[in-house]
């Protein structure tokens, strides 16, 4: 397969200076090139002609017609400017060609019109992109960046049409495949945006496309199908962090504690930097008491983040575990200043000031939390132990009430509510919040086997239930796990007539962890470090 | 890490040379380092792109001088040194690849240009030309004709076509008359250009040049006869190479496509046996022992097996703005350079990061390398036109690094958190002892405050008192403004009708104020009929009686016919007034 090809030599040795002259054939041709304007530099075309009057005269029979410029000269110049962004030297490239070519230039018009909406100037770059695909109507690329525009405008519609309309031009491309399910995305139609992202993945795997699929099973509400995609992505490419540091939140979301460490620690392996990792790892930590390993983790954060709302929370709530409150105060302070309408903020102040015994402080910081999330039963427990330290009663009762009909689970809320009873001397009431504690209880130990409840709610539970007279009929353990429950019972044989505090209750503290980002829903991790209040 | 360097380079290159007016314009596949004289010193070749249109030079230097300068006739895409040929003495040959030509020099003068072959040319184009030049058809047909092909056809329109069809109606016969005796041509244009050696591995064996052209080719070019061997077709054009391999055994290409994919040549076939999908243009292309290192604008550094297999990614701080790499036979040393945008030059083994060289410009392009008689020399020219040589110190060890750095730096540093001041505890103190009572004072105040507030709400919507009329009937507004310095004023009063659609009639505007003080020109004004929606307004003038600076309201009432409370009212501040009244 040898192609015959042009081969000119030269006599360069003889001529003048150091330019190249061409045979007698071809030197007719190259005198007409001082006619075409500003391509070659002066010396040269003066050179032609020298060397050609030595030859041969110009035949005469041949009119003179100036060779014209290649269009796509300057295209591998445009691009190399292109790619190293630097866009004022590819405009001034850009503009000379196409003056040169009458705008005839496909390439050029093409990255002017990517520049332009680099630029945000998206309209006019459309448009340009149209003149392109006047010139080639056949290219897949331009009508590729014709729907990208489209798709930048939020015209969903109209760039699925384009996309496939390049999909019939060529089939099997991974880029449309992927921006199809993207645009399906958001024109919220799930399923074939999961069908294409899908086919995307089948042509070539790239860690977008998985990113995609990923948030696409999110929103619509898959977790596990979620997870499934970023466990192949994490597998595609296991040191993406994007990908660890995901598929380690959905596991913290579905409270497998120990998958979500692990893949949370590889993020932060492969980039120690990793805001979200290290604020989803700092909570785990938070939430078995390492708050100083945690507390280094989120240093790391807060010079990356330094204006992150939930890192102050968070360690804020560090200090709080480690009992240093004005610390606590402060970080969440500015928590609170940087994102006020956040209700996690404001429980943790409420609680901080609860712990601080500043009730009026925590009263204002409750009830500001309350009024952004009315649904939720610990608030209203927190506002009513605020308020039975302010001796505000009736107001307290009403608070409490609201607390037990919203709240579902928690037995903290029935416990304090009956200490609250009993000591203002409703021993009835009490009892029925007693029963309705021991209730709760027995479906959270039904529900899950390993689950420990907080020694002082158990310690105080059992001095309650020793006033009331209700006996040991809870179990606070499974059986096997007998042995850890005797110290508590040991201890409360020793007292059993002793009165119960004049106001006397308990206060759970919430610290809200790592709700670093609103596209994934977490539900607010829950750290408790439970803390009891005594007068 | 980077502290330990302080000043980039931590000492372990010398300063040769820098010229920062040496006024190059340059890309890395531009430039090379070749013994051209025979000598055993290497000089530094360079293709200058000039101003990017003209003085477009071949530079030859040699040390720190420039040793001898030749005009280019276009654009230089790209430039190797190779020998193409046996005889004695060895001396390389110069290539410039530039539009549809390649131009060889040796001893640095002119000796051959090689043109590559024309691109197939449309049938149907041929034709209609044809026609057109026996005057069968006349331009107007001749341009719809071009324009029908162009629609259609797989073939893309010559140069003349194109150019014919941007053309004006006046302007077609002239360029027929002009061209229509020429054949069509069709050329393409050399994008990236390197060598591969012909049949020995040896440093000074005979090479063939390979040539990725604009028309998505890879021509590989016998440099003996100047005849093509081989010749493969890619996706999209190449912009960027790397070859290995002799051509007679076995060989790979490289190449990174315009299209921002990578495909892998071999010697057997003459389509892309590998392709590499990235998700981002690539800037640089280097091939390091068997791995191929890509660097990308997505500020990445990558590297891949030899049949595009992902190997790792990196993050680099900085956009890419060229690659180089960096072979030190002599030591068994090979990495990579890369200069970034932020004024760096970083050089990786894999991907760990081994050194850092601060330039005073950003670097456009990196050659490594022996220079006059030093192995490892590294030049570099900035974006300014500038020229750097750097000398690698013969003392230096590259320390590969463990890859997995200890903490990072910012868990040292302590956090900032807000301190608290003595007023803050001494009132937390005080909470605590009189909370309930702090508490109290707080509800009964609230209480007090909504109540006048509902009061005050209550009493303004009763009286009509606000400048808003929520009736149903006539909702208006009002607002006033008042100019001047005094004692005149001008009070302008502009009414709106809120109402959708209804006009609202037979309204009415007075002033309640103290007689004493002001005096109006109008103190009672009918209102027309309003629009809804127009705003109008109503004017009147103010005059000051007082000259003691003393000011006071004046209350605005619009008021509707046959009836005694008004619709609304408006209170006016009035200004001081700063001059006095001519009574």
């Amino acid at each position: 397969m040898q192609f015959h090809a042009q081969v000119e030599d030269f006599s360069g040795a003889s001529g003048v200076g150091s330019s190249f002259s061409s045979r007698p054939e071809s030197s007719a041709q190259k005198l007409t090139h001082k006619n075409t304007k500003g391509f070659e530099s002066e010396l040269v075309s003066l050179f032609f002609h020298v060397s050609s009057c030595q030859e041969r005269a110009p035949p005469f029979s041949e009119p003179c017609s100036p060779e014209l410029p290649i269009v796509e000269r300057r295209n591998w110049l445009i691009h190399q400017h292109y790619i190293r962004k630097d866009y004022e030297t590819c405009k001034v490239i850009i503009k000379n060609q196409l003056q040169e070519t009458n705008g005839m230039c496909e390439y050029a018009i093409y990255v002017q019109a990517l520049i332009l909406r680099l630029e945000g100037r998206i309209q006019e770059s459309l448009e340009l992109l149209q003149s392109c695909a006047i010139l080639n109507p056949s290219s897949t690329d331009n009508l590729k960046q014709v729907a990208r525009s489209l798709f930048l405008l939020g015209k969903h519609k109209a760039a699925i049409e384009v996309y496939h309309e390049a999909a019939r031009l060529c089939d099997k491309d991974w880029e449309i495949s992927h921006n199809l399910g993207v645009c399906f995305f958001f024109i919220k139609d799930f399923k074939n945006a999961e069908e294409h992202l899908n086919t995307a993945l089948q042509i070539n795997k790239h860690d977008k496309t998985f990113m995609m699929l990923g948030k696409v099973h999110l929103v619509a509400g898959e977790t596990d199908k979620a997870i499934e995609v970023f466990k192949r992505a994490v597998e595609f490419s296991p040191e993406n962090t994007e990908h660890l540091s995901t598929l380690g939140l959905l596991y913290l979301q579905l409270r497998k504690y120990q998958k979500a460490f692990e893949h949370l620690g590889n993020a932060l392996t492969f980039d120690p930097n990793n805001y979200k990792a290290i604020l989803a790892a700092g909570s785990m930590m938070q939430t078995h008491g390492d708050f100083d390993v945690a507390m280094n983790k989120y240093r790391v954060a807060a010079c990356a983040v330094p204006e992150s709302p939930p890192l102050w929370n968070n360690i804020g709530m560090c200090f709080f575990g480690k009992k240093k409150y004005v610390a606590a105060i402060s970080c969440l302070k500015r928590a609170n200043y940087l994102s006020p309408f956040d209700w996690k903020v404001l429980y943790n102040l409420g609680l901080v000031h609860l712990t601080m015994q500043q009730y009026a402080s925590a009263f204002h910081f409750l009830s500001a939390a309350i009024s952004l999330n009315p649904r939720m039963g610990e608030l209203y427990m927190l506002l009513a132990v605020a308020l039975t330290n302010l001796e505000d009663v009736e107001n307290s009762t009403r608070a409490y009430e609201q607390a037990v009909n919203l709240d579902e689970s928690n037995p903290l809320v029935n416990l304090n509510f009956a200490i609250f009873l009993y000591n203002h001397g409703d021993k009835t009431a009490a009892l029925d919040q007693y029963q309705e504690m021991q209730r709760k209880v027995n479906i959270l130990q039904d529900s899950s086997s390993n689950l420990e409840f907080d020694p002082e709610l158990m310690d105080m539970a059992q001095k309650l239930g020793a006033a009331l007279q209700v006996g040991e009929s809870l179990q606070w353990t499974k059986p096997g796990k007998d042995s850890k429950s005797k110290p508590h019972s040991a201890t409360l044989a020793k007292s059993p007539s002793a009165p119960l505090g004049t106001n006397q209750a308990l206060g759970q503290a919430m610290s809200s962890a790592a709700s670093y980002n609103k596209n994934i829903q977490l539900p607010a991790g829950t750290v408790a470090s439970r803390q009891s209040l005594r007068n | 890490m980077t502290s330990m360097e302080s000043g980039g380079d931590g000492g372990k290159w010398l300063d040769a040379h820098y010229d920062p007016v040496a006024g190059l314009y340059t890309f890395s596949s531009c430039v090379d380092l070749a013994d051209l004289s025979g000598d055993g010193e290497n000089r530094l070749v360079v293709g200058d792109l000039g101003t990017g249109s003209s003085g477009m030079k071949l530079k030859v230097y040699r040390g720190t001088a420039l040793m001898s300068e030749n005009t280019l006739l276009d654009l230089p895409a790209g430039l190797v040194a190779f020998f193409m040929d046996l005889h004695e003495p060895r001396i390389p040959t110069t290539a410039v690849a530039s539009g549809p030509c390649i131009y060889l020099y040796k001893n640095l003068r002119p000796y051959f240009k090689f043109t590559l072959p024309s691109l197939e040319v449309n049938t149907l184009e041929q034709d209609v030309w044809q026609q057109a030049r026996e005057g069968q058809i006349d331009p107007l047909t001749l341009k719809e004709m071009l324009e029908s092909i162009r629609k259609k056809a797989d073939v893309p329109l010559s140069v003349r076509s194109l150019r014919f069809l941007s053309l004006e109606t006046d302007g077609l016969d002239e360029f027929v008359q002009l061209h229509k005796q020429q054949p069509i041509r069709r050329q393409t244009v050399i994008t990236c250009i390197d060598t591969l050696k012909k049949s020995t591995a040896d440093e000074d064996g005979v090479s063939c040049l390979v040539v990725g052209t604009e028309s998505s080719d890879v021509f590989i070019l016998d440099s003996k006869a100047f005849i093509i061997l081989s010749k493969m077709s890619l996706p999209a054009p190449p912009t960027m190479m790397d070859v290995t391999g002799q051509f007679d055994v076995e060989f790979r290409i490289t190449v990174a496509c315009r299209n921002g994919n990578i495909y892998i040549l071999r010697r057997e076939s003459d389509k892309p046996k590998y392709c590499v999908e990235l998700p981002s243009h690539p800037v640089g292309l280097v091939r390091v022992g068997k791995n191929v290192l890509v660097g990308c604008t997505d500020e990445s550094l990558q590297g891949f097996t030899q049949k595009g297999k992902k190997l790792w990614k990196i993050v680099l701080p900085a956009p890419i703005t060229t690659m180089a790499p960096m072979d030190l036979p002599t030591r068994g040393f090979q990495g990579v350079l890369v200069g970034l945008a932020n004024c760096e030059v970083h050089l990786y083994r894999d991907k760990n990061l081994l050194s850092t060289i601060k330039t005073p410009d950003v670097v456009t392009s990196i050659c490594f390398g022996r220079y006059g008689r030093e192995d490892g020399t590294l030049i570099m020219t900035t974006k300014g036109g500038g020229l750097m040589v750097k000398i690698l110190k013969r003392t230096v060890v590259f320390d590969d690094r463990d890859s997995a750095p200890g903490p990072p730096l910012a868990q040292s540093i302590r956090l900032n958190v807000p301190k608290k001041t003595k007023l803050y505890v001494d009132q937390t103190l005080r909470e605590r002892e009189s909370g309930v009572a702090m508490h109290r004072a707080f509800q009964m105040d609230l209480s007090r405050v909504r109540l006048a507030a509902a009061k005050a709400y209550v009493k303004a919507l009763e009286s009509s008192l606000t400048p808003m009329s929520a009736s149903l009937s006539e909702p208006l507004k009002m607002n006033a403004v008042v100019q001047g310095l005094g004692p005149s004023f001008k009070l302008t009063l502009h009414v709106q009708n809120t109402a959708a659609c209804r006009p609202v009639m037979n309204l009415a505007i007075s002033f309640l104020y103290d007689e004493n003080l002001y005096r109006i020109r109008d103190p009672y004004m009918r209102i027309p009929l309003l629009v809804p929606g127009l705003i109008y307004p109503v004017g009147t003038f103010v005059d000051c009686t007082n000259d003691k600076g003393i000011t006071d309201i004046i209350k605005v009432f619009v008021l509707h016919e046959g009836r005694s409370s008004p619709l609304l009212t408006a209170h006016i501040n009035m200004p001081v007034s700063e001059g006095l009244a001519l009574s």
